[in-house]
């Protein structure tokens, strides 16, 4: 449903760009058209496309589970060859409990 | 009174260059000292010395090229042809980007379980935020034309209120992916995959914030009446680099979380 928005989005802006090339064939100053012409295809396509973007994520979230992935030691994920430089050294940046395992499993878990 | 016979900008001596240099320098040997020796004072030294070198040089420039007249046609022009080179040595840097998480992923290693993405790996739905996050920067590609033409047909005001769409634009997307950082269940540790995603995808992140940056000295300077509809060429140079984002952001898309997932 969203992929239609952003599509519908991209061939309207092409048939617009057609439009404004036939409209400058006509008359002369078309280039005093282009500002307006940009400014309706920003809230017509560009804006509305992104709200239906935000609608589509809304819609998304509330079927969404929130459980936590389970935790297999695959060899081959949670590297640490080296320590992060920040820390105790063993949480990534953008650490997140409830999603990032550390290397022998989840905080706070009995394993 | 002095005159030159030519249309050239013959600059004055800077020291804004050796600063710069000094700022690589240090910022560069200030990573290792954190990574090997846990002190970040020289990198911080250098991060200021950096800001500081940026903030003065492209204040002299602003100063050259709008209050003293220096880029006349034949100055500007090699301006263009400069942030198009830069441009383009930008599209190859995050070329090896590509190539590194192409290699990884075409011909999956038996460590990572012979397939893409990884065992163990849970990747983000293509169709949630990452297809926001496009629509988000597509439409910033609109805002910012209609910004370029209202400066073009000396449209004020509407050139202020598209500059700061973009710019809000811009800012929505830095945070929306920030979430994602936070809200994905793969790291940078976890193997290739999150050395590819997190690498490729955060030194574009870095690239919006540069461009909002850029775009947002552009608003200032639109307020502030620097810009003629005839010659903007701060803002055309902004322009540029903000559609080089989006670009780059649509094969990232493409690439990595569409095809990759």
């Amino acid at each position: 449903m969203a992929a239609l928005g952003r599509l519908t989005q991209a061939l309207l802006r092409s048939s617009l760009t057609q439009n404004r090339r036939q409209l400058s064939a006509a008359a002369a100053g078309h280039g005093e058209q282009a500002a307006k012409t940009w400014k309706i295809l920003s809230f017509v396509v560009a804006l509305p496309g992104v709200a239906v973007c935000m609608l589509n994520m809304y819609l998304k979230e509330q079927s969404h589970t929130h459980e936590q992935p389970e935790f297999v030691p695959y060899s081959h994920l949670r590297i640490r060859s080296k320590r992060f430089p920040w820390g105790d050294g063993s949480k990534s940046l953008f650490h997140n409990p409830h999603v990032n395992a550390l290397p022998d499993g989840y905080e706070g878990h009995d394993e | 009174m002095a005159h030159q016979a030519h249309a050239y900008h013959m600059v004055d001596p800077s020291p804004w260059p050796l600063t710069g240099a000094v700022a690589a320098l240090l910022m560069t040997s200030g990573l290792a000292i954190w990574f090997h020796y846990n002190s970040i004072v020289l990198m911080t030294l250098g991060t200021v010395l950096l800001l500081l070198t940026m903030y003065q040089w492209w204040r002299d420039i602003v100063r050259e090229g709008t209050f003293q007249g220096h880029h006349t046609p034949p100055v500007q022009k090699g301006l263009r042809y400069g942030m198009i080179l830069f441009i383009t040595s930008e599209v190859f840097f995050f070329l090896g980007f590509f190539w590194a998480f192409y290699h990884s992923s075409l011909a999956p290693t038996p460590e990572l379980g012979g397939c893409w993405p990884p065992t163990g790996i849970t990747t983000l739905d293509p169709f949630e935020v990452p297809l926001l996050n496009t629509a988000v920067l597509l439409a910033s590609g609109v805002t910012v034309t209609w910004a370029h033409h209202s400066i073009m047909e000396g449209e004020r005001k509407q050139a202020i209120q598209s500059l700061t769409l973009t710019i809000l634009l811009g800012f929505y997307f830095t945070f929306l992916q920030g979430m994602e950082y936070y809200e994905a269940p793969f790291t940078i540790a976890d193997g290739v995959y999150g050395s590819t995603f997190f690498v490729a995808t955060g030194f574009h992140g870095l690239h919006v914030i540069i461009g909002s940056t850029f775009l947002a000295v552009c608003l200032l300077r639109q307020i502030q009446y620097h810009f003629t509809s005839e010659h903007h060429f701060g803002f055309e140079a902004a322009a540029w680099y903000w559609h080089f984002v989006d670009v780059v952001w649509l094969f990232l898309y493409i690439s990595i979380y569409w095809w990759g997932s």
